[in-house]
């Protein structure tokens, strides 16, 4: 059969052939899916299940699968002023807000110079920056501290703050440096010749441009900052009482209600900044935060 | 102001030539800062927080595990605490552990962390909560997860009850112990908790768009599903599992609360070691703990090396 | 090896609401070099999806040699495909890329080496088959993707604009490429493609698709002496028109009074007329004539297009020799050859 010339019309009704609809992935396949993914969701919420029913729990004794008695009183002990866990949750709000902006700002440019530069040396620049996070940051701590004394930063939050810096920056500058990769510097151009100075130019093109990258930033370095143990010991020398210093001392004591309870707390800000980020970004993206732009 | 428009010249030939026609680097001059000065100058706070810090800290360490002390007169340099340290039958064990809370986690969560990736991307609607859920696991601390290991795998806690309800157990000592002994169950099991999710995140993310068009295309060329997982999904996400995985060793190998919560104080961890030395009211015992810090470092970065090697090796395997 | 026929009955894809393809119903003879043709969001990505099996119809049948694809897996289809992004893989050097069907159908090694280093001699990269994808150019990499699509030696070989990412010159060498390549192996092949000039360079038939419908199916020609439909006829760049009627058997139209035979039934019409056709200068004696008034010229390179006002109808364009003088606004006569121009049946779903 050839082809040449021939003219099929607009329109014209053809013969059909109407088969049924062709058949997707088999319902046990899915099903099986179904299944395993729940399976890990039982897996990743399991553990927090006994954390939270203790921190309600009076009395709850072996071998018994719920409390024998309910009670506020770890709840209590959270709002008391006696205890130091308000002023520890001031702390510890304060410092990570602090190295979170702090993080980021500096974080910012050192983003902007791996990400829109081709310079001899970057790969030598990103592996300095991304050690402290690759090698286990113990020794560097112990290595510092004697300084930190030394010059009156010690037991202070004067202190803390800058030695977090240490696990937070590294991040911040890879997360802004690979945003900087995938900006198009046009944009920048763009606005200089319409008239916009410099300074300009980053506040009202190239930070919005980057306001996704920069909250991920943000909420990374303020969720490590948040969950900081051993630097916040060593160099506040316990004077600064963050909450998990105050948690690691509970958990120590025999009062596991009141553990509980002060866990619940320290995980509750992170958690509402974690869906706050996710509602916020997921409304562009589709995919929600992806902390994984390593 | 001179130049009121931004001049660019053409790309240096070199890297940027053949980074084939994706945007122009940029090159322009910023009121007379030469381009070199600019980028020192953008990089100057990161390498200063990471110079002065971290290099400054390491050597610390090290010369202080040699024996100096920066401001105490009458120290000398010896290689005591390394000797000390090595002939010491305990931190054989601490090395022992430290090496299997490091490792076991490690390899756990990156298959358990992919494999849920490839599960979650399949999703329909529910792929954004569950994701969702995921990540509000990377919220919570370490310090919290000991907690609620604690609380769930000690022999009192709520998975020895259930086995009591079950019949399995009538004591808590009849359940095995989890916490406080000796292999580090609780302390594994802390940890695959907190990092497979991070890695199922990073999995994730690597598992965007492009795989599926890569996929496609190796479903043209003939690759049935398992042959497509095999050659073409994990191939491409592993230079990023990798890199987060890398994180995950260094994380847990100088992971310090988790390890002393659900751990026993002998034989303990290398960062515990190191702590328990260095509180010790004696300073004499410094020189010990900085001796013990180096050491992780100096492993974890040979762990690092190697994966960087073979990783380089792989990449050039041949038809 | 000789190329497959193609057959789609009835096809109907929806992507949730939105009909993508409606009742696609076509042949595509064995051998043959198709180009399908439409704008963007036509559909004949979808369709080549379809026929490739990335896609499942939701109605309808998609046959190779008479034998239904449908349940079929992509990876079962005796088709190639070759897509806008060379999507080489990233983890593979060049030569592993090719290879990458043979081994997935465990040919052995030195059979693959062979055929890998020919296909890649074949197109011109036999240098550089152990490079890595990164320090390819775009040029190179979708050679790559032809390479490791034909090395399977597929009885059809589809293509979704391949060459639309690259720059004009490497656009037309890639095309005397492939044309070579076709001619050589006779593969069936389907060509996805937006620009009506490429399709009519390279195939030997075209498949015009306009909203999820086959507009016309024919060779390169007919689209332009003998356009299906109105709405063909303006995507070849038609833009002469004069609506009329026909009754019985002939067709009047409106404004001139041109009289044309037409085997349309009764109803509205249009007359569309290719610049090329009009002429300026004193027509000869036995065209039609139509008066109006000059009131555009442009220069084009190799013509000059005129556009002239008819009177009482509507703005015609002409194509006249660069060297013609024209006085804006003078009162001109044009001329139509008789049997120039074609009559189509007026497009009423799209109004105007």
């Amino acid at each position: 059969m050839t082809t040449t010339s021939r003219r099929v019309a607009a329109g014209a009704a053809p013969t059909q052939e109407a088969t049924e609809p062709v058949a997707r992935r088999p319902l046990s396949v899915r099903t099986g899916q179904r299944l395993l993914v729940g399976l890990l969701l039982v897996a990743v919420l399991l553990p927090l299940v006994p954390l939270l029913i203790w921190s309600v729990a009076g009395q709850w004794r072996y071998p018994d699968m719920l409390p024998q008695q309910l009670s506020l009183r770890g709840v209590g002990l959270l709002v008391d002023p006696r205890s130091d866990i308000l002023q520890g949750l001031g702390t510890s709000a304060g410092i990570a807000t602090a190295v979170a902006v702090l993080a980021c700002l500096i974080g910012f440019p050192a983003g902007r110079a791996i990400g829109l530069y081709r310079f001899r040396g970057r790969r030598a620049v990103q592996f300095l920056l991304l050690s402290p996070v690759i090698v286990p940051g113990l020794a560097v701590t112990l290595g510092i501290q004697v300084f930190f004394v030394r010059y009156h930063l010690s037991d202070s939050i004067l202190g803390v703050v800058p030695v977090q810096l240490m696990p937070t920056v590294p991040y911040a500058a890879i997360i802004l440096g690979a945003a900087f990769a995938n900006l198009d510097i046009d944009y920048e151009r763009q606005a200089r010749a319409l008239g916009a100075g410099p300074v300009r130019v980053l506040l009202f093109v190239t930070v919005p441009l980057l306001r996704p990258a920069i909250a991920v930033a943000a909420l990374l370095t303020f969720l490590i900052s948040w969950s900081e143990y051993v630097l916040t010991l060593l160099i506040g020398g316990g004077q600064v009482k963050t909450l998990p210093l105050l948690l690691f001392a509970a958990i120590g004591s025999s009062d596991t209600t009141a553990a509980a309870a002060l866990a619940v707390l320290v995980i509750a800000p992170p958690l509402l900044l974690v869906v706050a980020a996710t509602r916020l970004l997921s409304g562009r993206s589709g995919n929600g935060v992806g902390f994984g732009r390593l | 102001m001179t130049q009121p428009e931004l001049r660019t010249r053409p790309p240096p030939t070199g890297p940027a030539a053949t980074t084939r026609g994706r945007r122009r680097p940029a090159n322009h001059r910023r009121r007379g800062v030469p381009r070199g000065l600019w980028i020192a100058l953008l990089l100057a706070p990161a390498l200063l927080v990471v110079g002065v810090f971290f290099l400054t800290g390491i050597t610390q360490a090290v010369a202080q595990s040699l024996g100096y002390q920066p401001f105490l007169p009458g120290w000398r340099l010896s290689l005591d605490a390394y000797q000390g340290m090595f002939t010491d039958p305990a931190v054989r064990a601490s090395l022992l552990l430290t090496a299997r809370i490091a490792i076991i986690p490690t390899v756990l969560s990156a298959v358990l962390g992919v494999s849920a990736a490839l599960l979650i991307r399949r999703l329909g609607r529910s792929r954004n909560w569950v994701s969702g859920i995921f990540q509000a696991n990377l919220a919570v601390p370490h310090l919290v997860g000991a907690l609620c290991m604690l609380l769930l795998l000690s022999q009192g806690g709520l998975l020895s009850r259930v086995s009591h309800a079950a019949g399995f157990t009538d004591t808590p000592a009849a359940f095995p112990a989890l916490t406080g002994d000796e292999f580090g169950w609780a302390i594994i099991a802390a940890y695959v908790w907190k990092e497979t999710p991070f890695l199922t995140v990073i999995a994730l993310a690597a598992l965007g768009r492009g795989v599926d068009d890569l996929e496609n295309a190796a479903r043209s060329l003939g690759a049935r599903p398992w042959q497509r997982l095999v050659h073409v999904t994990l191939p491409v996400i592993t230079p990023a599992v990798a890199g987060g995985a890398v994180l995950v060793f260094a994380f847990t190998a100088g992971s310090y609360e988790v390890p002393y919560l659900l751990g026993r104080p002998f034989p303990a961890t290398l960062p515990v070691v190191a702590l328990q030395h260095y509180n010790a009211t004696d300073l004499t015992a410094r020189p010990e703990a900085m001796a013990v810090a180096v050491v992780i470092t100096v492993l974890s970065g040979l762990m690092v090396a190697a994966y960087l090697f073979i990783a380089g090796r792989l990449a050039r395997r041949s038809l | 090896m000789t190329g497959t026929a193609i057959s789609l009955t009835g096809v109907r894809k929806m992507f949730g609401d939105t009909p993508a393809v409606r009742d696609l119903t076509t042949d595509i003879t064995a051998g043959s070099f198709t180009a399908l043709l439409g704008p963007s969001g036509c559909g004949k990505s979808t369709t080549l999806a379809m026929i490739g099996g990335l896609l499942d119809p939701d109605f309808g049948d998609v046959r190779f040699d008479g034998r239904s694809q449908l349940g079929v897996p992509a990876e079962r289809r005796p088709a190639g495909l070759v897509f806008q992004k060379p999507l080489l893989f990233p983890h593979l050097n060049v030569e592993q890329n090719v290879a990458f069907g043979l081994r997935m159908r465990r040919l052995d090694r030195a059979n693959t080496r062979d055929r890998v280093t020919s296909i890649l001699d074949r197109v011109q990269l036999g240098a550089m088959a152990k490079r890595r994808v990164g320090e390819l150019s775009g040029g190179q990499e979708q050679r790559v993707a032809l390479a490791r699509a034909l090395v399977l030696e597929p009885q059809v070989l589809l293509l979704d604009e391949p060459f639309s990412q690259l720059d004009a010159t490497l656009r037309a060498e890639m095309r005397c490429l492939v044309k070579d390549l076709h001619t050589e192996s006779q593969v069936t092949t389907v060509f996805v493609t937006h620009d009506q000039a490429e399709a009519v360079e390279v195939a030997d038939t075209i498949a015009l698709m306009l909203d999820g419908r086959l507009e016309g199916q024919g060779d390169p020609e007919m689209f332009y002496t003998a356009p299906p439909s109105l709405v063909a006829a303006r995507f070849f760049g038609v833009t002469n028109e004069l609506p009329g009627t026909v009754r019985t058997g002939v067709f009047t139209a409106a404004s001139t009074g041109l009289r044309r035979p037409a085997t349309l039934p009764d109803g509205p019409a249009v007359l569309v007329i290719r610049p090329e056709t009009i002429t300026l200068t004193s027509p000869s004696g036995d065209d039609d004539t139509m008066d109006g008034v000059a009131v555009a010229a442009r220069f084009a390179g190799t013509h000059l297009a005129v556009d002239v006002q008819l009177t009482g109808g509507p703005l015609v364009t002409a194509h006249a020799p660069v060297t013609t003088s024209v006085r804006l606004g003078a009162p001109m006569t044009v001329g139509l050859p008789r049997a120039g121009g074609v009559v189509v049946a007026a497009d009423l779903r799209h109004a105007g």
